[in-house]
C-alpha cells in the first residue's frame, strides 16, 4: 500500500510541470475586445483572436465602434468592467491611465512589449504608428503642398476636417500654432491661425464623402492620418497624400490597452502580446499601411516607404503633449465649434 | 350571465411586475441619474465628476450664445420640418383615404418604410442624391438648368429634406386615421350649400382634421427636436443642433454632466410641446 502511495506521489510530482499548461485551458471563458470595425477588426480576428482561441480554448468577442464610445464605456463601468482589451487613440491613452481605467504597460505582463520602440508605450501599449499629413487635390496643388501652402488665399474655405475632437483636429491646431511661431500651449494663437483657413467645406463622416469632392477639386485639402487613408486613395487618381516637412507630420499612435480590473486579465495580456507580435504588426503594415511599433518587423523598401517604421522617422515627427491636449478638450471643443466651424 | 373572473391583486401585481421592473431599470433609473448628473460638474482636465450640486451647466447653456443659437436652430428647424410635413401629408393622406382603394394597404406600407428602415441608410442615400456631385445636381446640370451645384448639404435645406423624408410617416398616419372618420357627406353638404373647394377645406375639412394635425405635428416636432443621425450627416458639421451638441459633449468630450444638462433642456422643450399639444386637444374636445 505504501508503495502504491509512493508511486502516486511520484506520478503527481512528475506531472507537476504540466500543471501550468492545464491552468492555461480557458475553455468556456470569453475575452471582450473593443476596437474599430472594418479592416482592423478583420486583421485582429485573423492574426490575434484566431490564434488565441486555438491556443487557449477561450472565445474572443469584439465590440465594434469609435474609441470615444469605448472611453465612455470604461468610465461608466469603472467599478465593474465588462471589456478586457480596448483600442484607443494616443490622446486618450494617457488620460485613461491617469484615471486608472487601464493597466500601465508592463513588459513582465506582456513580454513582446519589450520589442516596441522606446518611449512609445505612453499610457497603453503602442499598436501602430501613423502620421498626420495632407490629403490634397492634385488639380489644385500641382506639387505636393507644405503646411504653409494651405494658408494661401486661393484655398481659403476649401478645407475639410474630421469631426472635432479628434487626433486630426488637435494635430492641425498644433501645426497652425507652429506656423504662427508658437506651440499648441498657446491656443489663442493656434485657433486664430487655423481660423484664417476659413470655415471648412464640410466635417466629413466618411472618407468616401470627402474624397469624392476632393477628387473633383471642390475640396482643396484635408489633414488626414496615414494608414488606411493611403489604401483608400488607390481609388482616386486626382488625390495625393504627403507628409510635410515644416513642421514634420504629427505623430499619431493607436494604442492597445488592458482594461483595469477586467474579468480576464491573463487572456487580455496574451491578446495584447499577440497584437504586438512581429506577425500581426507586419500584417498591419502590409495591408493597412500602419507603421509597426515592434522594432523587429522587417519590411521591403516599397512597404517601408508607405509607413513610419524607423526611429529616425519617428524623431522627425511632431510629437504633441497629449496629456496637456486632453486637459484642454472641453475648452478647445468650444473654441473649435465657435472659431472654426461657426465663423 | 357571465361573471368577470376574479383576478386577485397579487396576481395582477405579479403579471405587471416584469414590465414594471424592466421599465424602472432601463428607463426610470437612468433618467433619474441623468437629472442628478446634470447638476454635477466635470473636474477640469479630468474624466472624473464632482458630485457637488451646481447650476453651472445650465448657466453655461443660457449664458453662451453658441448653445442658445444651437437651441434656437433646433427649435425653428423642427417647426419648419413639421410645417413641411403637414403641407405634404394633408393632400396625400386624404388622397389615400378617398381614392387609393385596393392599393391603400400598399401605399400605407410605403409611407411607413422610412420608419422601419432606420435613419442611417436613407440618410447616407440622401448624401449621394444631394451632394454637389450627386444625382440631383448632376441631373440639373445635364439639363442645362444650373451651371454650379446647388448647395443641398451642410445647410438647413439639406437637413430639412432629410428630416421630412424620415418623419413624414409620423404625420401621414394620424391624418389617415382622422380623415377616415370624417363622413364624406359633410363635404357634399357644404358644396351643395355653395361652398367652394377652398372654403370646404378651410371651414369643414381642416377643423375636422385638427385632432390628426395636432397629433402628427406633435410627433414630427418631437422627433425632429431629438433627431441626431440625420442632422449630423446631412449637416456636415455646419448645422448645429442640440442633439449633435449633446453627442459631442457625451461621447467625444466625455463631459457627461454638461451633456446631461443639454439633454434636460431638450426634454424640457419636449415636455412643453407635449403640454401645448394636450391643451390644444382639450380645447378641441370642448369645442366639439
Amino acid at each position: 500500500m505504501k508503495r502504491i502511495a509512493c508511486y502516486a506521489a511520484l506520478t503527481a510530482v512528475s506531472l507537476f510541470p504540466c500543471l501550468p499548461a492545464l491552468a492555461q485551458d480557458y475553455s468556456g471563458r470569453t475575452l471582450v475586445v473593443g476596437t474599430w470595425g472594418g479592416d482592423i477588426e478583420r486583421l485582429l480576428r485573423e492574426h490575434v483572436a484566431g490564434p488565441l482561441e486555438a491556443k487557449t480554448g477561450a472565445k474572443v468577442e469584439f465590440l465594434l465602434g469609435g474609441s470615444g464610445d469605448r472611453m465612455s464605456k470604461m468610465v461608466a463601468e469603472r467599478n465593474n468592467p465588462t471589456m478586457d482589451v480596448t483600442f484607443q487613440n494616443i490622446y486618450e491613452a494617457p488620460a485613461a491611465l491617469k484615471e486608472s481605467l487601464v493597466v500601465a504597460p508592463d513588459t513582465a505582463l506582456v513580454p513582446t512589449a519589450a520589442d516596441v520602440w522606446a518611449g512609445m508605450n505612453d499610457g497603453c501599449y503602442a499598436m501602430s504608428l501613423v502620421g498626420l499629413g495632407i490629403a490634397y487635390s492634385k488639380a489644385l496643388f500641382p506639387e505636393a503642398p507644405e503646411w504653409a501652402d494651405l494658408w494661401k488665399e486661393e484655398f481659403k474655405g476649401k478645407m475639410a476636417y474630421a469631426p472635432y475632437p479628434s487626433s486630426e483636429g488637435d494635430g492641425m491646431l498644433a501645426v497652425a500654432a507652429r506656423i504662427a511661431g508658437v506651440s499648441e500651449r498657446d491656443p489663442d494663437a493656434a485657433f486664430a491661425k487655423l481660423a484664417e483657413l476659413g470655415a471648412p467645406v464640410l466635417s466629413y463622416s466618411s472618407l468616401d464623402e470627402v474624397f469624392t469632392l476632393m477628387d473633383a477639386g471642390e475640396i482643396a485639402a484635408a489633414p488626414m492620418i496615414s494608414g488606411y487613408v493611403l489604401s483608400n486613395l488607390e481609388n482616386y487618381e486626382g488625390i495625393g497624400f504627403v507628409f510635410p516637412k515644416a513642421p514634420g507630420p504629427v505623430l499619431v499612435r493607436d494604442m492597445v490597452c488592458q482594461v483595469a480590473n477586467s474579468p480576464e486579465p491573463e487572456l487580455a495580456q496574451m491578446f495584447i502580446d499577440l497584437a504586438l507580435s512581429v506577425e500581426t504588426q507586419t500584417a498591419y503594415a502590409k495591408e493597412l499601411n500602419f507603421g509597426p511599433t515592434n522594432s523587429k518587423v522587417e519590411l521591403t523598401e516599397e512597404e517601408a516607404a508607405r509607413v513610419i517604421n524607423t526611429p529616425e522617422e519617428v524623431t522627425s515627427l511632431l510629437q504633441l503633449d497629449w496629456s496637456y491636449v486632453i486637459e484642454q478638450r472641453s475648452d478647445w471643443t468650444d473654441r473649435w465649434n465657435k472659431q472654426i466651424l461657426g465663423q | 350571465m357571465k361573471q368577470t373572473p376574479d383576478i386577485k391583486p397579487i396576481a395582477t401585481a405579479l403579471l405587471v411586475a416584469p414590465a414594471a421592473i424592466l421599465m424602472f431599470g432601463v428607463f426610470v433609473l437612468p433618467f433619474l441619474f441623468l437629472v442628478v448628473l446634470s447638476f454635477w460638474s466635470q473636474v477640469p482636465g479630468s474624466l472624473g465628476m464632482d458630485p457637488t450640486f451646481t447650476l453651472a451647466n445650465y448657466a453655461r447653456i443660457i449664458s453662451d450664445s453658441y448653445y442658445l443659437g444651437g437651441l434656437w436652430t433646433t427649435l425653428w428647424l423642427s417647426g419648419l420640418v413639421t410645417l413641411i410635413c403637414l403641407i405634404l401629408a394633408l393632400p396625400l393622406a386624404r388622397w389615400i383615404v378617398l381614392h387609393a382603394k385596393r392599393t391603400k394597404g400598399l401605399l400605407i406600407g410605403l409611407c411607413i418604410l422610412p420608419l422601419v428602415c432606420g435613419a442611417l441608410l436613407p440618410t447616407l442615400g440622401l448624401v449621394n442624391l444631394l451632394s454637389p456631385l450627386g444625382f440631383i445636381n448632376g441631373a440639373l446640370k445635364s439639363m442645362g438648368l444650373i451651371k454650379t451645384s446647388l448647395p443641398l448639404l451642410g445647410n438647413i435645406a439639406g437637413v430639412s429634406i432629410g428630416l421630412v423624408q424620415a418623419f413624414l410617416p409620423l404625420m401621414i398616419l394620424p391624418l389617415i386615421s382622422t380623415i377616415e372618420r370624417i363622413p364624406h357627406d359633410y363635404e357634399k353638404a357644404a358644396m351643395s350649400l355653395g361652398a367652394t373647394r377652398l372654403v370646404v377645406w378651410r371651414r369643414v375639412l381642416l377643423p375636422l382634421m385638427l385632432p390628426g394635425i395636432v397629433a402628427g405635428s406633435l410627433l414630427v416636432f418631437c422627433a425632429s427636436l431629438t433627431a441626431f443621425v440625420t442632422p449630423q450627416i446631412l449637416g456636415q458639421g455646419k448645422v448645429v443642433t442640440f442633439a449633435s451638441l449633446a453627442y459631442q459633449q457625451a461621447a467625444m468630450v466625455l463631459d457627461w454632466p454638461f451633456a446631461s444638462a443639454l439633454g434636460m433642456v431638450m426634454l424640457l422643450f419636449l415636455a412643453l410641446a407635449g403640454i401645448l399639444g394636450a391643451l390644444v386637444s382639450r380645447g378641441l374636445g370642448r369645442g366639439s
